[in-house]
């Protein structure tokens, strides 16, 4: 059997995000516009890049194992929430306040984890009323009033290109050593593949899943601290008002997808994030006004799963128009 | 039949738990006031809710029932429906999704109606004043919006800066109070921008408010000798709106930004260190009294907390069987205005007096002059319009 060349797999891998940069340069040179003009626009692209990948393993990781979670944007509400009071009593520096956010996002994740586990009520409901149970301890943790760190510059100050790159690379990291070489990782997949079977020979999927939540939350803390850093606040949602950040992780993860057939796929849902976080810096740059940004989502979204939906036809008629030319 | 039995017994279960719950919430105040609220979160309407609730409900034994954050009409109709079977003598409104429909629904049922921090369009109005149990409204209204924005925009022109950044909240979303205080920017920017200055071809407030309406959004340009760098609207809260917001203040050149709300926590992270100068509409909080203290808040035009404590005055009065009418027997109608703060010393000053939960704006011994029966409109007209810190603090002395 031939094996696939490790320059094609590269080269597909890079395919989808090459392309969005490509076309979005594209249209910039049209419009007169530099996608990256300054640093602000350094900024924002390493940001969305973070904020897109964390999201996306976050909700992928139990997403994938079935586990519809609506929970993320109020766990990483809540822990930011936690996390900035903290820094604002103690006075504890950025990387502190980090470490306290994934802390206190790991633990509601785990907590979330122990009510899925318990109740064995389908994961989606239970994603639910988490959620609204998250926006209200925020809520009357600061009374509604929200965190204001917009006076503390050292942890304005940690919104910085090099912090994005290192944050997302650490974390990328992790998630590939966690999910691909430790027996954690192995057990996951083997639930993934064969729920039934996996259990029989003796994997303990509840700890799997546990692990799972607890994980998942810990990378929406990272983000939660992302969002106090940049603005300086955290504001206050209620009535599903935080679920709105999980919808960014569609896209990413779905592309993310396709390209894990040729490289790892924690590396291509990375790779998917940077497609994202191209089209939200052209966005900002084009100056697209949101109803805009949402239809082009949205038609990005679906024509993608149009495409992988029928993805073989689409390549079997390609090809067969290939033999006939030939 | 089991089914049958099993329902009933649900539902006289469900009819024993809502006494129990009724009860004792009966009895912790004898005067039952609504409260819709289409935002619960902002630290305006946080400032609002502690106002009501933690001085108001002590002082004249009432209890305030409060609505979910509001989110439609809908919601509006099922909270007044909620209020009605808790045996609400009045609804106060922060939320205006549906006025017209609040107020007939609330003269159904014959309970009364009151609009705060707001006040209801002229048409609106013209329907609605002989309503009995339209009390009416009290709050800024739409030309005191548009001063307020006149005036933060004139204050930096007066000083010299020509190069403005604008953020326009609630504009695209076409919230009224946004737009016309955005509105109120742009004229002074015309006004005071030279000769042959207009914002697309508008010259006048007028033009202006419509220019907007018609856009749904403010396009950036040069209005005579001044400039509009930049514009950003919207609550999007995603990594695009982030950059623009970003964006805005490394616009090249750009000497202050000027918002219709919510700068400080929007823009605050940004503006931090950047020598740009913000101003913006908000409440008396500490957490924008910090900002103004590190130079990051330049000027704020709040509300204060117990401004809606007029309002209350008159829906008390209305409740006791006194309602306040003027000379036509029609409801209220009346203006009121912001405190505007432009610098530390000030900002401490009003930020003490509207932030006490024991001596408040507008105290007990004031409010109680007005919530009482027999009061004029004329009395009651001029104490509303009393509304500068220096006046109220006159008043309670």
């Amino acid at each position: 059997m031939k094996k696939p060349s490790l320059i094609r797999n590269l080269l597909l891998s890079l395919l989808i995000p090459c392309t969005v940069f490509l076309v979005l340069e594209m249209i910039a040179f049209a419009k007169g516009v530099r996608l990256f003009a300054n640093a602000d626009s350094w900024k924002l692209f390493f940001r969305a890049v973070a904020n897109v990948t964390l999201t996306t393993f976050a909700l992928s990781i139990n997403l994938d194992s079935g586990r519809f979670d609506f929970s993320l944007g109020a766990v990483s509400m809540l822990s930011a929430t936690v996390a900035g009071t903290l820094a604002q009593q103690w006075s504890i520096g950025p990387w502190l306040t980090l470490i306290v956010a994934i802390a206190v996002a790991a633990l509601l994740g785990l907590v979330h984890g122990g009510v899925y586990v318990l109740t064995r009520i389908p994961p989606i409901i239970v994603s639910l009323g988490m959620a609204l149970f998250f926006e209200g301890c925020a809520f009357a943790y600061t009374g509604g009033k929200g965190v204001s760190l917009v006076t503390r510059t050292d942890i304005i100050g940690f919104s910085r290109i090099g912090n994005y790159i290192l944050v997302t690379v650490i974390a990328v990291s992790l998630i590939v050593l966690l999910f691909d070489y430790t027996r954690f990782g192995a057990d996951y997949r083997a639930l993934l593949s064969g729920q039934k079977i996996a259990v029989e020979t003796g994997i303990r999927e509840v700890g799997n899943a546990l692990g799972c939540y607890a994980v998942s939350g810990a990378l929406m803390g990272v983000v939660g601290f992302i969002s106090l850093a940049n603005t300086g606040s955290q504001q206050m949602s209620l009535n599903f008002g935080s679920i709105g950040i999980m919808f960014t992780a569609f896209l990413p993860m779905f592309i993310g997808g396709w390209i894990g057939r040729y490289i790892n796929k924690r590396v291509g849902i990375m790779l998917g994030a940077v497609s994202m976080a191209l089209i939200s810096l052209a966005y900002a740059r084009f100056d697209t006004a949101s109803s805009v940004q949402s239809i082009i989502s949205a038609l990005l979204l679906v024509l993608f799963l149009i495409y992988l939906n029928n993805e073989y036809a689409i390549l079997s008629r390609f090809r067969k128009k290939q033999e006939i030319k030939e | 039949m089991k089914n049958l039995k099993r329902t009933l017994s649900m539902a006289l279960c469900l009819i024993l738990m809502l006494t129990l719950t009724c009860v004792p919430a009966m009895a912790a105040g004898s005067v039952k006031i609504g409260v819709l609220v289409s935002d619960a979160t902002s630290s305006e309407a946080l400032a609002f809710r502690a106002y009501y609730t933690e001085y108001i409900a002590k002082a004249y034994d009432v209890e305030f029932i409060y609505s979910d954050e509001l989110t439609d009409a809908a919601g509006e109709k099922s909270s007044i429906e909620n209020f009605i079977v808790n045996n609400c003598k009045a609804v106060i409104s922060f939320s205006s999704f549906d006025r017209p429909a609040q107020i007939e629904q609330c003269d159904a049922a014959g309970i009364y109606y009151a609009v705060a921090t707001g006040t209801l369009t002229d048409e609106q109005y013209e329907e609605y004043k002989d309503y009995e149990y339209y009390v009416g409204a009290i709050g800024p209204s739409m030309d005191i919006e548009f001063q307020t924005g006149y005036d933060m925009a004139a204050y930096y022109i007066d000083q010299g800066v020509t190069r403005f950044g604008m953020f326009g909240g609630g504009v695209p979303y076409y919230v009224d109070m946004h737009i016309y205080r955005a509105a109120g920017m742009l004229t002074a920017m015309v006004e005071k921008g030279g000769e042959g200055a207009n914002y697309k071809g508008a010259d006048n407030a007028g033009a202006i408010i419509g220019q907007i309406y018609a856009d749904g959004g403010i396009d950036t340009g040069k209005i005579g000798n001044l400039e509009l760098v930049a514009y950003v609207g919207g609550y999007d809260f995603n990594d695009a709106w982030f950059g623009k917001l970003a964006q805005m203040v490394g616009t090249e050149g750009i000497e202050a930004i000027i918002t219709v709300g919510s700068g400080v926590d929007v823009l605050g992270g940004f503006v931090a260190g950047s020598g740009v100068k913000l101003a913006t509409v908000d409440s008396f909080t500490p957490a924008m009294g910090e900002a103004m203290d590190s130079g990051i808040l330049d000027y704020m035009a709040g509300k204060f907390a117990a401004s809606i404590g007029p309002i209350f005055a008159a829906t008390y009065d209305a409740i006791q069987g006194s309602p306040i009418r003027d000379s036509e027997g029609c409801a209220l109608a009346l203006g009121q205005g912001f405190w505007v703060a432009t610098d530390s010393e000030q900002f401490q000053q009003y930020s003490a007096v509207d932030s006490s939960n024991t001596d408040p704006a507008y105290t007990r011994e004031i409010l109680d002059q007005y919530a009482a029966p027999g009061v004029s409109f004329e009395d009651f007209a001029a104490f509303v319009s009393q509304y500068s810190f220096d006046e109220i603090v006159t008043l309670k002395k």
